[in-house]
């Protein structure tokens, strides 16, 4: 397929050739004297579609997600809100920052909520956050109302997509959506144990001095207090953090994970976190649209592991391009079953009242 | 490494925080007035770096003496344009805050350059400038690079080709008064003349001047910072690397172009000394007046200046 773009002069002709665009090529035809005709030669291998990721939510978290996406050239965003504006104002001024920052990926404001249909990933960022001195679960009554309006939306126009949960409290809400929406529990992916362990990853190495980059640490369990760092399972380059540090040190790291996001509402006054729980929701999401196989420490309903039946909670899952395809079960210590145990129950408990 | 200070820890000057540090570029300083503010936005990014593999350091504070030692400082602090309000609008209390910023500044960070965002810029820079008592190569001001990204975004995708192959120059103040220069624009070096039609350029050209009203009047409650953002880090970038890139940036300038006494967006070589060069290209005579139009409205807001002895 050529499509003729225009005439230009000989002199202008080296910048032209080999430029590549959407996979096509400028072709050039010298013609007699000084003119060379341009075509646009469109790419004749099909090559893979580029994948797809809808954010419902456009707030801080929400936009950040998209951010993250475009600048690593994951997928093609589409932002949707229900304030009208936001999403296309914000997709606008990314896509401004385009020519510097040299991305190809595209990111769009929905109007309306039928284009996340076909989406690869879905990512829920909807919501009402915490304000100071408030829990997770005191936004719990909120924020159910939310997802019930958007789960069954996404699953009838999205129903091979991977789901993305942010909406907090977000091992309850997770559940529900996979209640909600008909969707497999392998489908529906809450962000806890990753931000979590990301946050630990970062203590870990502020406190020894090393680069992020040869830490590694997992948290699983109930996103918030409750959380279960697994000083089994971290690692410095290899070696158990253990073999570095005391049990009652790395404690005490997971003590301020535990209250990583509460420091930062405290702080922050009037939002909470945004920018490592965006990160954390895009590379969950590059994990599916990559089939990129990471082991993420994700929340999802639980189907007997640890003898946990009905409730999403983190644990260590291989995230692939449809959703979770194995699940990790590290041995746990005796507390750290208790623990593990003593969550799913109060949560079974909360929700339960409101499905019995 | 270098260090770059960040004044004002809102949507722009945390997202240019993010650019810094994604490319690793210097350790940074966040500060703001408001408590807690920087502090949780450093930390939150520093809890995203083992997923985002950056090794910079990033550190919120209240206090200037913090910024001591750093190669660059960015002025992004002030109250954000809301929807209908015209930049000068902006002026009085931006001003104020700029003149008691820039007293800071020469006393912790002597040796820095300084980059004025906020808006009225041209007008902002040049408190900064008064304020410091820097040479003037060492203040100057973001707009023309965030002019010629959205216009060379509006053309990428006009054309439905790459972003990062239009090339494109931005003159004048930054607002309604900009001046595209189409004789300077291309794609994959063709000139943009050869591949859109005049009416088609001068469309792109207005939604350009509009840019910024376009994303508030979306936002409703604030303005655009994702492109602001990039355009500052490219900035920065090219200073703490002392890379001489050529672009467009508000200068002082002392008779170029026949201006002195003003801030203007023109070509400059930006490096570690930072504008090491301003650079005279030909204008057309319609060229020449439309930044002669845009030379009298920056020069109106630093009259104003004296009007509050800044």
């Amino acid at each position: 397929m050529r499509e003729k773009l225009t005439t230009i002069s000989s002199s202008c002709a080296g910048a032209v050739e080999n430029r590549c665009i959407d996979g096509g090529q400028f072709a050039l035809t010298r013609q007699s004297g000084h003119n060379i005709i341009i075509y646009y030669v469109k790419s004749t291998c099909k090559g893979v579609p580029m994948k797809r990721v809808s954010i419902i939510g456009s707030g801080n978290v929400g936009a950040n997600t998209a951010f993250f996406l475009v600048e690593k050239g994951i997928a093609e965003v589409t932002l949707f809100d229900t304030k009208q504006g936001i999403p296309k104002g914000n997709a606008l001024d990314i896509m401004e920052a385009a020519p510097i920052r040299t991305y190809r990926t595209s990111v769009s404001g929905a109007e309306t909520f039928d284009e996340i249909r076909g989406s690869d990933v879905v990512v829920l960022a909807a919501g009402s956050v915490r304000k100071p001195g408030m829990q997770r679960e005191d936004l719990f009554e909120e924020n159910l109302q939310v997802i019930k309006q958007w789960a069954k939306p996404v699953g009838n126009l999205a129903p091979e997509s991977t789901v993305v949960v942010l909406t907090e409290p977000v091992d309850l809400l997770t559940t529900v959506f996979v209640r909600e929406s008909g969707m497999k529990r392998e489908q529906v992916l809450g962000v806890g144990g990753i931000l979590d362990s990301t946050r630990l990853v970062f203590a870990l190495s502020r406190d020894m001095g090393v680069s992020p980059e040869n830490v590694s640490a997992l948290v699983i369990g109930q996103h918030g207090s409750e959380m279960i760092g697994l000083a089994q399972c971290s690692c410095v380059s290899g070696i158990p953090v253990l073999n570095l540090m005391l049990p009652e040190q790395f404690e005490s790291l997971v003590n301020e994970v535990r209250n990583a996001g509460d420091f930062i509402v405290e702080m922050a006054k009037r939002s909470t976190a945004y920018y490592a729980p965006s990160a954390a929701a895009a590379e969950v999401a590059d994990a599916v649209c990559r089939n990129t196989r990471r082991i993420l420490s994700v929340s999802l309903v639980l189907k007997g592991e640890y003898g946990i039946e009905g409730i999403a909670m983190s644990v260590p899952a291989v995230v692939g391009e449809r959703g979770v395809s194995r699940i990790f079960l590290p041995r746990l210590s005796a507390a750290q079953k208790i623990q593990f145990s003593r969550s799913a129950e109060k949560m079974l408990e909360k929700i339960g009242k409101e499905f019995s | 490494m270098s260090t770059v200070s960040v004044i004002g820890a809102g949507n722009v000057g945390a997202t240019t925080v993010y650019y810094i540090a994604e490319r690793n570029i210097a350790d940074i300083v966040m500060i703001d007035i408001v408590e807690g503010m920087p502090q949780s936005k450093g930390l939150d990014f520093l809890h995203s770096s083992p997923l985002r593999q950056y090794n910079v350091r990033i550190f919120g504070t209240n206090s200037y003496k913090e910024i001591a030692g750093s190669d660059v400082v960015v002025f992004t602090a002030g109250i954000a344009r809301k929807p209908g309000m015209d930049r000068m609008d902006l002026l009085k209390t931006n001003a104020r805050i700029a003149h008691s910023a820039a007293l800071e500044i020469a006393r912790y960070a002597p040796d820095a350059v300084v980059v004025a965002v906020t808006n009225p810029l041209d007008v902002i820079a040049m408190v900064l400038l008064r304020g410091t008592g820097f040479d003037p190569n060492r203040v100057l001001g973001m707009a023309g690079v965030l002019d010629s990204t959205r216009f060379r975004y509006f053309i990428a995708e006009k054309l439905n080709v790459w972003p990062g192959d239009v090339r494109a120059m931005v003159l004048g103040g930054h607002g309604d008064s900009m001046v595209p220069l189409k004789r300077y624009t291309s794609v994959g070096g063709i000139p943009i003349t050869e591949l859109l039609d005049e009416h088609s350029i001068e469309q792109l050209i207005e939604r350009t001047r509009a840019g910024g009203a376009e994303i508030v009047g979306y936002l409703k409650t604030g303005s655009a910072y994702y492109a602001p953002a990039a355009s500052v880090a490219k900035m920065v970038e090219s200073i703490v690397k002392d890379e001489k890139r050529l672009i467009p940036a508000a200068a002082y300038l002392q008779g170029e172009y026949g201006y002195s006494d003003i801030f203007l967006g023109v070509p400059v070589l930006l490096g570690k000394n930072g504008v090491e060069k301003i650079v005279e290209i030909e204008l057309s005579e319609q060229e020449k007046n439309a930044l002669d139009r845009s030379a009298e409205a920056v020069k109106a807001g630093i009259r104003s200046l004296d009007s509050l002895s800044l």
